[in-house]
């Protein structure tokens, strides 16, 4: 190795010497042993030029590093910059390379737009620019004013002392001062002019600016006249205010055009269009759901069929969590504006209930075979169950039918209509007199709306009306909250309206007031829907609540009330409310449970059936047990004369008589068959009102009918109440009712007849799809260990192996560094050996010859000798 | 006030009056004064406490006790005698004591029930005289005449039946209960009060020994009695023999079922003798059926009775007043139990589908529930009844061939029917029970429904479910109202005048 490394060492010498060859001597040339070949890859290092490159480096060297290695340990350089005295030149020569090096100066970048930058304009000896300072002028006047403005010594003294005769010539003049006294006397004079110089500039200084400071004060009174009447402004100008005006009048910003009524029309139309649609499509809801959209498919579902045994009802409310951890799905009631969230709790226990489910779908193998009777408590049987027991004693007793109620002639009737109609025109005479302010506060509590409305009694819905636009929440984020307080306060003041036990005419009365509340309330609920939706529904618990206790008693009026207002204000045709579908729920308590004995109950009862008749009127949805309390009311009207007796459920008693019409009417002709709130307040059942009921309940079941009609078991449905109907002696009714009941028996009989089943088939399934499986990817060996790491290690690990590499390069450059100083330090070293060695020499011939001579000297003294 | 501090003063003089007695022999004056304001009727509680006092200080410091020497009379001396005439006086006030229970005031009742059994633990501790080898005893005409009093058939005794089932815990005087029992049990008919009385108290016995042994008479582990359980079983077989021959009526007819059904059955010996009698019961109708049906089933499963037209009858109890009955819930669960057989005709069991979904029609929301899916549940079990739902051979019926009116399942044309009545269900306004019928639309589960979730819901949990429901989405009437009338939907107002 040692041999190749001098090759290159001689090589570089050549290199040096030779100055670049043109063409490359083969031998010179060092070619990389590549291992392996890739076709058409450009190499960058596949041959090199050592000498080439290691004369480079050594160029370089010399450059930097040796100069840097001179200029070791040595603190400063002195640098000649003179131009022309490195180099030997004449001194012409040096002149013009000064001259032109000047003249390039002033062609350098910078001065090359300043035009007269050489040329220094001066007055009296000064820069102009230093005059336009205009300094103070004031020390400047000083020496102006006196004589000797140089400030030297004045010309007789000069005369006197310098050029009168020396110090040492005695002036002959008697008194005359000795030299020291002169120049004593001197010193003092010109301290003395000096102190009054200075003295007196200082009065003048004093003075100008006493003088600057009077002037001041006087230039108000110099300039009052003239500037007052600058300064009166002009008498404004009419036409100049308007034009101002007119000019910073804020523009109007570019804005459509105000729309027509029509547009305005047409717009409303198309919204109730979309909200109408929209009513649909939540009607219809579940339907298409089960046909077009898939159910959710697990990641495991086999395809088999296997369904997950959950309620349907429960797959909307599917548990999610927010980004908080808390699960979306909330149970929130607002009472009066607090808020009463029961998530986890309920959530708790449906948790609860199905691991209990659970466990008893678990027992359930066990159980079945297991299963002595001893384990059953048979709870339900031993509880004496009172109404069938009931039932069966009046089976077996026959009950008289009594009918000997006081029968009210229609005249009677007709005449209380009259009375109240007057009462009505009576009140609204009284509405004109009194005056009810335009604005109102908001009430903070019930008693305080109590008492506005009480104030104003017979205007409540104005009140009110005034309250809302007063209190609009467009006016402040505040009135929102408390126009929901509002609302619940209203629904407080329905319920009290209501509650108690009413006679007729307080009945009428809270009646109107509520006919003219509803829009309010309506418009109220709008404002604030959420808050509409909870209170309502709280109310709705509550009188719940309260009825849940007592199953068979008809809950108060207010309930009525309120099931109407849950109908003008939501809509009652979705599949699903949160609001409708409870009270739903309820009616059908009441219409199954509760009792029928009195005119007060059935009314209460026909109520309810006429409500849901409106709630279901859009979707035409079934409820049985509408149909069954309507059936059993005709049932009632049946006179039972046979020893069979007619079945019928509870709460109706299959002896009851109560409705039967034992008076012939049917020549009598009635105001209204309506009914009205009167049935309310009595309990005595009137033979009028037997008529009433049975009209309207022809009159329910006639629209019952027209909506269930597309059931393909209405039939069936309407089955009974055809054979109750049929069995009612309809001779003693007025022409209208029984026209009413014929006709609807006639629909009846032409919808049995008409009536074709479709049978029902099956949807066809859909083709099961085969079974897509992941495609397996096979992991290519390439004989390289792929780390998995992530990006910025990746990075990093680049990095660092970047930096193990420079560092590699870094220190065989120090390497090399090393070595050429050393190379040179021994140069140098060998050098001035070199040299010492030749002093010595020569020292030594000199010496020698020295030594030589006298040796010849001697040898000739002693030749002589 | 002074009415109050009355009874107050007079309990607190009785049990002073007691203490004093108890004090001093002398003073046998005052217990025959306690035994005299006992006799007058008033402050009965109050007199009951005292004597049970007294004679359970008696007894525990043995002053009865009179020693028996086998054949040698006993002394007549004045100790002896004092005790003698204590011990009368005992007996003369436990009868009384026995008495009160059949006072008016049932607080009397049960105190004066709980007063002997308490003298009768006492007794039973510190025996009046020793009886052969044991210490203790039971005194069994004292227990007697404590049953014959709670068997009495002038009132009912349900309270008397509930305190002395606390009693029952102890294993010695359910034992004896037991064997004194069939001596008890009337031969002839007895009155429906005393049937009443007897079967709540056949209903509280149970067979077996207690779990944790508890002896009322002794305070030792109870070495003078072992508890057989053959003898147990051999009474109540006995007892079960006569009760059977009474003549019922049908408030007892039901108990005796509930009681048979919980407590009996299982032990009799030869229940297939019970046929006929659960047969004649199955006749009766309503909830006594009920029960018969469900001892009829277990006679099936367990016992191998044949029985041919038990379909018959479980499908005659199908009626609309079903829904308005307690025992709703057993019907659907024991005609599950039957219909749990897949070797049943089809056109049986499609009876069974066509009838529970007309009673649908009319059937409050939660029991529509309950039969959609037992209806789902039968069709699952019989494939065939698939036609039912998917009957792509006929296209249109003018009316439905299934008859309703038909007694004979099989003869009732079911299986030509189809579904439509669940089909008219799908649109009914509770949305729980529309997603219940629908069923039919889609196809059927692999794995049944599971009944006994929905079993037990009643309307007020269904108001509850949906009252909890929570939707973000707040839905409210768009359309004004005008007055309290809406728009196009308006009805209410077609047929009220206000």
């Amino acid at each position: 190795m040692a041999k190749t490394k001098n090759k290159k060492g001689a090589l570089s010498d050549r290199y040096h010497i030779k100055n670049e060859p043109k063409k490359l001597n083969s031998f010179e040339v060092h070619v990389n042993k590549e291992k392996l070949k890739v076709i058409g890859k450009k190499q960058k290092n596949d041959r090199g030029l050592p000498g080439i490159s290691r004369a480079r480096a050594i160029q370089k060297r010399k450059s930097t590093l040796l100069e840097e290695y001179k200029v070791q340990n040595k603190n400063n350089v002195f640098l000649d910059r003179r131009i022309g005295e490195k180099i030997n030149m004449d001194s012409e020569s040096k002149a013009i390379a000064r001259f032109t090096a000047l003249k390039m100066k002033s062609h350098s970048k910078r001065s090359i737009f300043n035009l007269a930058d050489d040329t220094i304009l001066t007055h009296k000896g000064q820069t102009l620019s230093e005059i336009e300072k205009f300094d103070d002028p004031k020390s400047d006047d000083d020496f102006s004013d006196d004589e000797n403005q140089s400030g030297k010594l004045d010309t007789n003294f000069v005369g006197e002392a310098h050029f009168g005769g020396g110090i040492l010539k005695n002036t002959g003049k008697e008194g005359a001062m000795t030299h020291k006294d002169l120049i004593n006397q001197l010193i003092f004079e010109s301290k003395k002019r000096k102190a009054e110089k200075q003295k007196a500039k200082e009065a003048t200084l004093e003075l100008t600016e006493k003088l600057d400071l009077d002037w001041k004060d006087l230039i108000p009174l110099v300039t009052k006249d003239g500037k007052n009447e600058e300064i009166r402004k002009p008498k404004v100008d009419d036409y100049d205010k308007i034009m101002r005006e007119l000019k910073f009048e804020k523009r109007g910003t570019v804005s459509d055009r105000l729309k027509t009524e029509e547009e305005i029309a047409k717009e409303e139309m198309e919204s109730l269009e979309i909200l109408e649609q929209e009513r649909i499509k939540r009607m219809n809801k579940q339907d298409t759901e089960d046909t077009s959209k898939l159910k959710h498919r697990s990641a495991d579902d086999l395809d088999d069929d296997f369904i997950y045994d959950y309620d349907n009802d429960d797959e909307e409310n599917m548990l999610s969590y927010n980004k908080e951890g808390e699960p979306n799905l909330q149970i929130q009631a607002n009472v009066n504006g607090t808020v009463v969230k029961s998530t986890v709790n309920a959530l708790a226990e449906e948790v609860q209930d199905e691991e209990e489910n659970q466990e008893t779908y678990k027992d359930v193998s066990s159980e079945e075979e297991l299963e002595t009777d001893s384990e059953d408590n048979l709870s339900d049987l031993k509880i004496s169950d009172n109404e069938s027991e009931e039932e069966n004693c009046n089976i077996i007793e026959e009950i008289p039918v009594e009918n000997d109620t006081p029968i009210r002639t229609p005249k009677q009737a007709s005449l209380k209509i009259e009375t109240v109609n007057n009462n009505k025109e009576s009140s609204e005479k009284e509405i004109e007199h009194v005056e009810i302010p335009f604005t109102f506060k908001l009430p903070d509590t019930y008693k305080g709306l109590l008492n506005i409305l009480e104030k104003y009694d017979g205007h409540q819905h104005l009140v009110i009306e005034r309250m809302i636009k007063c209190n609009h929440p467009s006016l402040s984020e505040q009135n929102k909250d408390k126009l929901g307080l509002l609302f619940a306060y209203l629904l407080q003041y329905l319920n009290d309206l209501f509650s108690d036990d009413l006679q007729k005419d307080d009945l009428k009365k809270h009646f109107n007031i509520f006919q003219l509340l509803v829009p309010q309330i309506y418009s109220l609920a709008q404002l604030n829907n959420q808050n509409a939706h909870n209170s309502m529904l709280e109310v709705i618990k509550e009188k719940y609540e309260d009825y849940k206790k007592k199953h068979k008693t008809h809950p108060g009026l207010e309930v009525l009330i309120f099931f109407k207002l849950v109908s003008v204000l939501f809509p009652t045709s979705d599949f699903r409310h949160q609001v409708v579908t409870p009270c739903y729920t309820f009616m059908e308590m009441i219409l199954t449970k509760c009792r029928v004995n009195n005119r007060k109950e059935i009314s209460y009862g026909l109520f309810i059936s006429s409500l849901i008749l409106e709630y279901t009127a859009l979707s035409k949805r079934y409820l049985p047990a509408v149909i069954n309390y309507l059936s059993g009311l005709l049932h009632m009207m049946i006179p039972k004369i046979g020893v069979k007796l007619l079945k019928i459920p509870p709460p109706f008693k299959p002896t009851s008589t109560l409705l039967v019409l034992l008076n012939n009417y049917s020549l009598e002709s009635f105001n209204s068959l309506k009914l009205n709130f009167a049935d309310f307040s009595e309990e005595e059942i009137t033979s009028e009102y037997q008529v009433r009921a049975l009209y309207s309940v022809i009159k329910i079941l006639q629209q019952f009918l027209e909506h269930y009609i597309i059931l393909p078991s209405h039939v069936e449905i309407f089955e009974k109440a055809t054979y109750f109907l049929e069995k009612i002696p309809l001779n003693n009714y007025p022409r209208e009712v029984q026209n009413n009941a014929n006709c609807l028996v006639e629909e009846l009989r032409k919808s049995k007849i008409e009536r074709r089943l479709q049978y029902l088939v099956l949807e066809a399934s859909k083709p099961k799809a085969l079974r897509l499986y992941e495609p397996k990817i096979q992991v290519v060996y390439d004989g390289k260990s792929h780390k998995s790491q992530s990006k910025e290690k990746a990075h990093i690990n680049k990095l660092l192996h970047k930096v193990k590499r420079e560092k590699k390069g870094a220190l065989r450059e120090i390497r090399r560094d090393n070595a050429f100083l050393g190379r040179f330090k021994i140069g140098k070293q060998l050098q001035s050996d070199k040299e010492r060695k030749e002093k010595v020499k020569r020292i030594y011939s000199e010496a020698a010859m020295q030594q030589s001579e006298l040796n010849e000297i001697d040898r000739k003294k002693k030749r002589k000798n | 006030m002074s009415q109050t501090e009355k009874p107050m003063k007079i309990s607190k003089q009785l049990r002073l009056q007691g203490q004093g007695f108890l004090l001093s022999r002398n003073n046998s004056e005052m217990l025959m004064g306690i035994i005299q304001h006992f006799d007058c009727g008033a402050d009965l509680h109050s007199c009951l406490l005292t004597l049970e006092m007294i004679f359970s200080t008696l007894l525990k410091d043995r002053n009865m006790y009179i020693e028996v020497i086998p054949l040698k009379p006993i002394e007549q001396t004045p100790e002896n005698q004092y005790k003698d005439w204590l011990r009368n006086v005992y007996e003369e006030c436990f009868t009384k004591i026995v008495h009160t229970m059949e006072n008016a005031s049932p607080k009397i009742q049960t105190q004066g029930l709980s007063t002997a059994m308490n003298l009768l633990s006492y007794e039973g501790k510190y025996p009046l005289e020793s009886k052969g080898t044991f210490e203790n005893y039971v005194p069994l005409s004292k227990l007697k005449s404590i049953l014959i009093k709670m068997l009495s058939n002038k009132q009912n005794n349900v309270q008397l039946v509930n305190k002395y089932t606390e009693y029952l815990l102890f294993d010695d005087i359910l034992f004896f209960t037991w064997k004194l029992l069939p001596s008890l049990t009337a031969k002839s008919n007895p009155n429906e009060t005393y049937i009443m009385n007897y079967l709540a108290l056949l209903e509280k016995l149970q067979v077996h020994q207690n779990n944790d042994t508890k002896i009322l008479c002794s305070e030792g582990n109870g070495s003078f009695f072992t508890f057989d359980e053959t003898v147990t079983i051999k009474s109540l077989n006995k007892i079960w023999h006569c009760v059977m021959h009474w003549e019922h009526t049908p408030l007892t007819h039901k108990k005796m079922l509930i009681v048979l059904l919980e407590r009996v059955l299982t032990n009799l010996e030869k229940p297939l003798l019970l046929t006929d009698f659960l047969m004649d019961s199955l006749d009766v109708g309503g909830s006594i059926s009920l029960l018969a049906l469900q001892g009829i089933f277990t006679m099936i499963q367990v016992h191998n009775l044949d029985y041919p037209n038990i379909f018959t009858k479980l499908y005659s109890m199908f009626e609309p007043e079903i829904f308005h009955t307690k025992y709703k819930a057993r019907l659907f669960y024991l005609s599950d139990l039957f219909m749990s057989s897949t070797h049943l005709p089809e056109n049986l069991v499609a009876a069974f589908a066509k009838r529970m979904a007309r009673l649908a029609l009319i059937a409050p929301s939660e029991d529509i529930i309950i039969i959609c899916n037992f209806i789902g549940n039968l069709i699952l079990r019989h494939p065939g009844l698939k036609c039912l739902l998917n009957n792509s051979d006929r296209d249109t019926a003018n009316t439905d061939p299934y008859i309703m009116e038909e007694r004979d399942p099989v003869k009732s044309n079911a299986i030509n029917s189809s579904l439509w009545e669940i089909k008219t269900l799908q649109s009914h306004v509770q949305p729980s029970v529309s997603s219940a019928a629908k069923f039919i639309n889609t196809p059927l589960p692999s794995v049944e429904w599971d009944l006994s979730k929905v079993l037990d819901k009643t309307g007020d949990d269904m108001f509850d479910k949906e009252v909890k429901k929570f939707s973000k989405l707040i839905v409210l009437q768009f359309e004004k109202p005008n007055g309290a009338s809406i728009g196009k939907g308006e009805r209410l107002l077609q047929f009220w005048d206000f």
